[in-house]
């Protein structure tokens, strides 16, 4: 069995056109089998809906008089980029606003434009003779523009891993807020009713596919950046006309100590061309799998903890070392199973025509890491001896050794050599004058640490966040095998 | 029923009578609570205490007099005009007072929140508030 966009089309028009959502489709093939369900269905509508921060949008305010040629601009205090003609802009979700960052951004001004409020448009120029205009200070609207075009270079993702984090402290990251020592896990995406997931080869999706985009109609230009479907990450690159979307689908959003992006409602139908087709999109939950990955090592390759499904992410638990840890979705899943429906309705009113891509997306696109010129380096290259004593020694000795080797950071551990505590001079100075004798009464036992494969990078920010000048240093027993202090980051 | 955070300062208690003194100016006046979380930290112990709208001055003066610290901790409040159903806030609840119902949308039942304010700065759309 094999069937046309044409022909769907047609049935589109004659209003005999039967379109069910990913969801259902799951239920269709389980109980008519894929041969029946190919004949029946003709097209399997997908959506997500979650935080997508490659997105952003090119908009055009018109001349003023005299004309202006842009060198900063800023919407509602958000600076956009303008390297493109006098009058373009292209404003992008994540930067956020000079005056409230972590609190307004892009993503913002493009929820607020789309939702029709006044946006404070303010300009300066270096002036030309053709543009002499210095100053520019005004507000207007979505219909005061000639084009806004939502413009997302990196949208959709196939697929996205689950987070956790094994380190001891709260993590604030684009996947939220992750607790410490592994206390709860996010994930995003939407699982079976993801779009790329119920068309992994890229059959029906490429260049100049319709979709539903932000409420509106847009289109596919392309494949997104970071493209890689031979790992089943597979992105999109999307356009559409903002004018005609809704801030229903259109979010603003901002991760605490993270920063802004914004929420982007995308679903795209799959024509049901043959067989092949009707199987990718009875997918489920339990087939689409991801990586559970420790956010707690910031490095780019972080570990892989375990594979897990869709079905287990969307139970509310992951389990994880014979632990249940508490689980939950960033991206909304009653809004994808909306876009979804909202998609279906459209097409069955009539209102939505499919149409081929003038060419599908690649399936052979590698993604290459950053190249780096200068070299990486890490903790363990730059370490020195830590200068140690034993928990029973003397306060006094724990001075001398300060004055022998004039460290400022006594590193304290049990005779098998594992880090109980540090003590540093001013400690010592502050015994003196509090008149304690005890070695215990004065040593500080919650110690930040590093790791001999931890990146300088990563050292130093931990001296920073934490206000301190050295880090013992520990291998995964927390036996001491070093030290690093500021100094040797300099 | 309201939540406040009691905090009983180190110095405050040396043993178990001191303790024991703390209760009790708080039961005779026969009220009942909830103590939602009993916590011992470097600067003391802290309480979490659910206690009932109209005994809350009693309660207060019984702790200030004996120097316990008061903090009117409120539940959280959901913006719901705001919240996009994403689930940031999901797995950060300890009581599960948030959590998604069968259609994927945000529920929260008040009277489990205690007050932990973990969810608080996890919300993207800054739709969770401290009372
Ligand atoms: S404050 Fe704590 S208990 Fe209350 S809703 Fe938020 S996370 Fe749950
Ligand atoms: S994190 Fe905020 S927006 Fe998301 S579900 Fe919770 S309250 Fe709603």
């Amino acid at each position: 069995m094999t069937k046309t966009y044409a022909e769907i089309n047609e049935k589109i028009k004659n209003g005999n056109v039967v379109v069910v959502t990913a969801e259902e489709m799951i239920k269709i093939v389980e109980e008519k089998g894929i041969t029946v369900a190919a004949e029946e269905v003709d097209i399997v509508t997908t959506g997500t809906f979650g935080p997508m921060c490659s997105s952003g949008a090119f908009l055009n305010f018109g001349h003023a008089d005299p004309p202006i040629k842009y060198e900063h601009l800023w919407l509602n205090e958000v600076h956009a980029y303008h390297g493109n003609a006098a009058a373009d802009c292209y404003i992008g979700c994540t930067r956020m606003a000079d005056v409230r960052p972590f609190e307004y951004g892009g993503g913002h001004v493009i929820e607020d434009l789309v939702a029709g409020k006044p946006i404070r448009i303010r300009g300066n120029s270096y002036t030309t003779d053709c543009y002499p205009l210095a100053e520019v200070d005004t507000e207007l609207t979505i219909k005061d523009l000639n084009q806004a075009i939502l413009c997302n270079p990196r949208n959709a993702y196939q697929r996205y891993v689950c987070a956790v984090n094994s380190s001891d402290r709260t993590l604030y990251t684009y996947m939220g807020k992750l607790l410490p020592r592994f206390g709860n896990a996010h994930f995003a995406g939407a699982g079976a009713l993801n779009p790329l997931t119920n068309d992994p080869d890229y059959e029906t999706i490429g260049i100049g596919t319709r979709i539903f985009l932000g409420g509106g109609i847009g289109y596919i230009m392309g494949e997104g950046t970071q493209h890689s479907p031979k790992s089943r990450f597979g992105t999109l690159f999307l356009k559409g006309d903002l004018k005609q979307m809704t801030s229903e689908y259109l979010k603003g959003v901002t991760y605490p100590k993270y920063g802004t992006s914004m929420f982007v409602g995308v679903g795209i139908p799959i024509p049901i061309l043959n067989e092949g087709l009707a199987k990718k999109t009875a997918i489920s939950d339990n087939e689409v799998l991801t990586d559970v990955v420790d956010y707690g090592i910031p490095r780019r390759d972080r570990p892989i903890l375990r594979q897990v499904s869709y079905k287990e992410l969307k139970s509310g638990f992951v389990e994880l070392n014979g632990k249940f840890i508490k689980c939950s979705s960033l991206s909304s899943i009653f809004y994808a199973r909306k876009i979804a429906e909202t998609l279906k309705k459209w097409i069955k009113n009539g209102e939505f025509l499919l149409n081929p891509p003038a060419e599908t997306l690649s399936t052979e696109t590698i993604c290459k890491p950053l190249k780096q010129i200068s070299e990486l380096k890490f903790v363990k290259d730059l370490k020195k001896k830590a200068i140690i004593c034993y928990d029973d020694c003397d306060i006094k000795i724990v001075a001398e050794k300060i004055i022998q080797n004039n460290m400022n950071h006594i590193v304290i551990t049990n005779r098998a050599k594992i880090l109980l505590g540090i003590v540093t001079s001013f400690d010592i100075t502050k015994a003196l004058a509090q008149n304690k004798t005890e070695l215990k009464e004065i040593i500080t036992k919650r110690v930040v640490t590093a790791s001999d494969n931890d990146p300088i990078e990563i050292a130093a920010r931990k001296m920073r966040n934490n206000n301190i000048s050295a880090l013992p240093v520990i291998d995964d027993n927390k036996k001491v095998v070093g030290i690093i202090t500021s100094e040797e980051l300099m | 029923m309201t939540v406040i955070n009691v905090t009983l300062p180190l110095e405050l208690i040396k043993d178990i009578n001191d303790y024991s003194k703390i209760i009790n100016d708080i039961l005779k006046h026969d009220i009942s609570f909830n103590v939602l979380k009993f916590s011992i930290i470097s600067s003391g112990v802290t309480l979490l205490l659910d206690v009932p709208d109209d005994k809350i001055e009693i309660i207060t003066e019984a702790l200030e007099e004996n120097n316990a610290i008061i903090n009117k901790k409120g539940r959280v409040k959901i913006d719901f005009e705001n919240c996009i159903d994403c689930g940031a806030c999901v797995a950060l609840c300890p009581t599960d007072a948030l959590y998604m119902n069968s259609e994927n949308r945000l529920e929260y039942t008040e009277e489990r929140c205690m007050a932990c304010l973990l969810c608080v700065d996890s919300c993207p759309r800054s739709a969770i508030k401290e009372e």
